[in-house]
């Protein structure tokens, strides 16, 4: 099983570069936006997001199972752009009734957990765009058709590209109102462009 | 009027440094011209540039007026490239003598930058050397940093000399910009976040694609999908009002501070660069002239109520000149240093270091285009005279 285990985190670490490209438009934007000088924080908002690829992950694995699609990872096409652009929604949601975070004035945010959960949908997101390292991981979960072994695997490949995906969080402790400011800029500039592209891609699919 | 050629002969005050210093500039400006352009343009183009660019350095020494004539200079290099760029497009007549290619100008060098090191990346796992072209950029960019900094803005870029040009324009602000630049002027680092990481998604030059404004024709959209041509379109004309338009109703350089990435990087980066224009707490009377006068928003209160100048600024030289008690000056790293008023020994100030430095790369950069824009010129002329 530990043979399995490090070939999954082997394949993560070669190929994660692919997971960079996909998660970090997510998730710097709102590190920088939302992140904290303190590393819990920071790292609270990071572990949410990787549960929310998690859960996408496992979700492609589970719904692709089951209807028989086992070497082509299946969802409808109008799933990906929808989920982007709920997430985009999401997104623009979050920064209109925050105000920059001070305390009073983003009621909503305070009240609703639907704002505390944004990091888990863009993880989840992210998740739902499929590239090409995890398509080679699934690919081989399902040669391994062995639950067990291919959990181990599926870990060590989640794990990999979770370190990869790290370094996001490394500018955070340096936060201050300036940055913080910056961040929600980058935060509504890429809540646009996931519009954009959700609306583009619903458009073709539908 | 009668000239008195021997007096200005023997001014060793100002008129002979001035000469010096202008040969001092020529002398590399017109050896890198010329390796630039090569033996396909007649060596008059280059020739013609460098003395463009040495008699910037004459003037700008011999009057002091650093700003005027720097934008004199700056507009010529914007002009030329306006110049050269459009009509090496617009038709093959011209036929394009450095735009082989979609021009991969700094802008887009410095919000692709992650793309440059997974290129550099792969050719490090690779080991194919012809795959190191990136890294050179990467050097050149790094050179160009060391040498001018934040100054490429204000000496070098082309973009910055259209709306440098364009600001200089009206005699009045038609529009205040005060509160924009309090919310705003972080925006480009924004942008270029964005860039940097969406451009490494999706391995494409975004901006060239989505927002250059010089970039507004067919060639360059998106010849699949009408909606994304359409959006494409939009921003790039969002992007070109902001470059004419704004300067010209706001009297600042709206699209350096308000749009451009490597703006952005370079205030980040800039630091590396000994140049500043720093704050004489003497001489200063906290009247704020200076404030209103600089088109990039550098200038921001400092906590002893008298201004400071920011990361922002690209040592244009606009508040030297505005200010009426001369409580500003370019310095290395901030530095107090003699101040030779006259003489050759003035050669040895900070001011002359950067202006020699800033000119040297502004024209050895045009030389890429400018002698080429030349020649363009030189043929409409000719087009239009053998017409007659
Ligand atoms: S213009 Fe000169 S004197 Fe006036 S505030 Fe600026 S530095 Fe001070
Ligand atoms: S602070 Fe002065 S030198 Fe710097 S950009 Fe503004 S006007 Fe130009």
């Amino acid at each position: 099983m530990l043979s399995i285990l490090s070939e999954g985190f082997i394949l993560g670490l070669s190929t994660g570069f692919y997971c960079l490209t996909s998660c970090l438009p997510a998730l710097v934007p709102y590190l920088l936006s939302e992140g904290d000088k303190v590393w819990k924080t920071n790292f609270d908002i990071f572990l949410e997001f990787l549960s929310g690829r998690f859960i996408a992950y496992f979700l492609f694995a589970v719904v692709s199972t089951l209807i028989g699609k086992a070497y082509k990872p299946y969802l409808p096409h109008w799933v990906a752009p929808l989920a982007m652009l709920l997430t985009a929604i999401a997104m623009l949601a979050f920064l209109f009734t925050s105000r920059g975070g001070h305390p009073g004035k983003g009621c909503a945010m305070q009240f609703s957990p639907f704002y505390k959960r944004i990091p888990l949908a863009l993880g989840f997101m992210t998740g739902i765009n499929v590239c090409p390292p995890f398509i080679a991981a699934f690919v081989r979960l399902v040669e391994l058709s062995d639950m067990t072994a291919g959990m181990f695997y599926f870990t060590g490949f989640f794990t990999a590209t979770s370190i990869l995906i790290l370094p996001a969080i490394a500018p955070t402790p340096f936060m201050n109102d300036r940055l913080k400011n910056i961040g929600r800029m980058t935060l509504a500039i890429a809540g646009v462009w996931y519009l954009l592209l959700g609306i583009k891609g619903l458009a073709a699919a539908l | 009027m009668k000239i008195h050629v021997k007096s200005y002969l023997t001014d060793r005050e100002n008129f002979l440094p001035a000469v010096a210093f202008c040969v001092a500039v020529f002398g590399p400006v017109a050896f890198f011209s010329r390796r630039i352009t090569g033996v396909g343009l007649n060596a008059f183009y280059p020739a013609a540039w460098s003395a463009f660019t040495a008699l910037a350095a004459f003037f700008i020494f011999y009057t002091r007026r650093v700003s005027f004539y720097r934008r004199i200079f700056f507009s010529g290099l914007a002009l030329s490239f306006l110049v050269h760029f459009k009509l090496s497009l617009l038709s093959k007549i011209f036929d394009s003598s450095c735009f082989k290619d979609t021009p991969f100008c700094h802008i887009a060098i410095a919000s692709s930058f992650f793309n440059y090191m997974y290129q550099q990346y792969l050719a490090l796992m690779s080991g194919d050397w012809r795959l190191w072209g990136p890294l050179s950029l990467a050097f050149a960019w790094l050179f160009f940093t060391l040498v001018i900094g934040r100054a490429w803005c204000s000496w070098a870029c082309f973009y910055g000399g259209i709306d440098d040009g364009l600001s200089s324009l009206p005699k009045k602000a038609l529009v205040k910009t005060g509160a924009l630049a309090g919310k705003f002027r972080d925006f480009p680092a924004a942008l270029l976040i964005f860039l940097l990481l969406i451009s490494l998604a999706y391995m494409l030059p975004v901006y060239c694609l989505w927002l250059c404004p010089l970039k507004m024709t067919s060639a360059f959209l998106d010849p699949g999908d009408a909606l994304i041509r359409k959006v494409q379109l939009g921003l790039m004309l969002f992007a070109l009002v902001i470059l004419l338009a704004g300067p010209l109703l706001t009297k600042k350089r709206t699209f350096c501070s308000f749009l451009c990435p490597f703006g952005a990087w370079q205030a980040f980066w800039g630091r590396l660069n000994p140049f500043r224009v720093v704050v004489d707490e003497g001489k200063c009377n906290a009247c704020w002239e200076c404030f209103d006068s600089c088109p990039m928003f550098a200038i921001r209160a400092g906590h002893d109520g008298k201004p400071e100048v920011s990361a922002y600024c690209n040592l244009c030289g606009e508040c030297l000149a505005a200010c009426p008690s001369g409580g500003l000056r370019y310095s290395v790293f901030g530095m107090k240093v003699g101040d030779v008023k006259t003489g050759f020994g003035r050669l040895l100030n900070p001011e002359s270091f950067l202006v020699f430095s800033a000119l040297v790369t502004g024209g050895t950069f045009g030389a890429l285009f400018a002698p080429a824009a030349l020649k363009d010129i030189f043929d409409i002329l000719l087009r239009i005279a053998t017409s007659y």
